[in-house]
């Protein structure tokens, strides 16, 4: 079924997808991606192919969490981010991400830089490819439950069912408690538990929700994204690449450092 | 395309057993190195599953090049590479992978460290999901021509056709010089083509070549991967993370730099 639907998409949407250029974007540096086709409504148990968030999967000034627990409030002190409450100056900044090109991890890659990403569905799995950073992810659908004891991974272990014919739900755990949460420095521990509800509304729009609970880091369960509007674009869209190297990581950090220096002088 | 489903839902549903283990490095030897010649017919059109090279795959030495150019000498000369005839020792490697987890990039990236991978095949792309760096690549199947000045890129621009049922046959070009072709620091230039031919033997077997064209680069084309056996596993396998972190490399390389200065 999925499968066919694919096929599907692929046809009426290649006169459209001529047009685009390739190292493609997404609607986040213009407006926003143009649906890939036709209207319709959202097909059963599918939510296949490249979706883009535009400008709102950015997410560069953070998030507005529940409040900090004390262990929270600790962690969140050694965080020295270039967005939100506990912003730095650019040359005191220690955002694992962008000043040392660490991995962005989960759930990270989907409060920040949330860049067109696509999703594939396999009989026993669901793959989510991320054009920010270009890493994958995959969410298990064959009926295993999450590992009581996981080691941490910097993107987690996770685990999805459907809900109902629109809504796929995901529950995650097992993520690396080095990782932030967003460009705010907002922390985790490695209790976090996320689920995130992907709902496709019809055929070309679908929504993201992200609700964090760890209980070690934070008061109440909070929710980081809410409903966040997704856009079919074109299966033949090419999605450009946006990896952080370390090595221009680096070189950005030096400017940042010589023109502190000049400042000071 | 309906048999290229029942295909993935037999082998889903043949390996289930010993399915819930996690975080697996790859295939046991045993099951690498069993022989394949009793497994079923391979399928039509169709090279998608997780492939594992077993310890082949890993190349930690480096590959032995076709003769390289004058360019290729100027290009390389800074390289100080951890492996191969041009190794230097620990503390003086600067091989931007593993001194600074910068992507490995295309091609080494089935030069070096190919651990296990999952193909994946969809109506218009074949898409490469590799557990070393977790990165993925995109093979474009939709008869798009490559892209004639295309910017450099990490991972190149890829396009892919059968050559005959069995044969899935990839064009690359558009990668990016500061990457090197393997740990022996082997270099390339902007101009290089690769092509990489998976070739399904059976059920459970797939052969991969991997030809490199760099005219600038090399004297001659060469093939740094011939025919290297891919083992099919089990639907249900969890690869296990395998990601460079600067701040892990940067730890380490200052205990190295530490054990060094001691002496």
């Amino acid at each position: 079924m999925a499968v066919m639907f694919v096929a599907l998409v692929t046809l009426t949407t290649v006169g459209v997808a001529q047009n685009l250029p390739w190292n493609n974007p997404g609607g986040a540096q213009g407006a926003a991606a143009a649906a890939s086709g036709r209207p319709g409504p959202a097909p059963t148990r599918d939510i296949g192919g490249i979706w883009d968030a535009g400008g709102g999967g950015i997410g560069a000034r953070g998030m507005q969490t529940s409040p900090l627990t004390a262990w929270g409030e600790m962690m969140g002190k050694t965080h020295h981010s270039g967005d939100g409450a506990r912003m730095v100056p650019a040359d005191q900044i220690n955002d694992p991400l962008s000043t040392l090109a660490d991995p962005g991890g989960f759930p990270r890659d989907l409060l920040f830089e949330l860049r067109p990403f696509e999703v594939v569905q396999l009989p026993n799995k669901v793959l989510m490819l991320y054009m920010f950073e270009k890493r994958w992810r995959v969410i298990w659908t064959d009926g295993r439950q999450l590992p009581a004891n996981p080691d941490p991974r910097w993107y987690g272990y996770s685990v999805g069912h459907w809900e109902d014919d629109s809504t796929f739900v995901v529950n995650s755990n097992g993520t690396d408690e080095r990782t932030w949460l967003d460009n705010a420095g907002n922390p985790h521990s490695d209790q976090l538990k996320v689920e995130e509800r992907y709902h496709r509304v019809d055929r070309n729009t679908m929504e993201l929700t992200v609700i964090i609970d760890d209980p070690k880091a934070y008061t109440r369960p909070w929710t980081a994204r809410d409903k966040l509007k997704l856009t079919l674009v074109p299966s033949n869209t090419d999605l450009m690449e946006m990896i952080p190297s370390a090595s221009e990581a680096a070189a950005v950090k030096s400017i940042y450092a010589a023109e502190s220096a000049a400042g000071k002088k | 395309m309906k048999a290229w489903c029942a295909c993935v839902l037999v082998s889903a549903v043949s390996v289930v057993v010993g399915a819930q283990d996690w975080n697996r490095a790859g295939l046991p030897d045993s099951a690498v190195n069993a022989p394949k010649t009793n497994a079923a017919p391979a399928p039509r059109r169709d090279v998608s599953g997780i492939w594992d090279a077993g310890g082949a795959g890993i190349a930690g030495p480096g590959h032995e090049s076709a003769p390289w150019t004058d360019w290729a000498k100027q290009k390389a000369g800074s390289y100080k590479p951890g492996n191969g005839p041009r190794a230097v020792y620990e503390a003086d490697i600067n091989d931007p992978l593993s001194t600074v987890c910068d992507p490995a990039g295309f091609p080494r990236l089935v030069m070096y460290e190919t651990r296990p991978f999952q193909i994946v095949q969809t109506p218009n792309q074949v898409l490469v999901l590799y557990m070393f760096e977790k990165r993925w690549r995109v093979i474009w199947t939709d008869g798009r021509p490559l892209p004639k000045n295309p910017d450099p890129r990490w991972y190149g621009y890829s396009v892919g056709r059968w050559e005959d049922d069995y044969t899935f046959v990839v064009n690359t070009i558009g990668t990016d010089e500061r990457t090197w072709l393997d740990n022996s620091g082997n270099p390339h230039s902007s101009e290089l083509k690769v092509e990489e031919r998976y070739h399904r033997v059976n059920h459970d077997l797939m052969e991969l070549t991997v030809t490199l064209d760099d005219p600038k680069a090399y004297t001659r084309p060469w093939t740094p991967r011939n025919k290297m056996p891919l083992t099919l596993a089990p639907a249900t396998f969890d690869m296990m993370e395998m990601i460079c972190s600067p701040t892990e490399v940067m730890d380490f390389r200052k205990n190295i730099s530490d054990r060094t200065n001691k002496k």
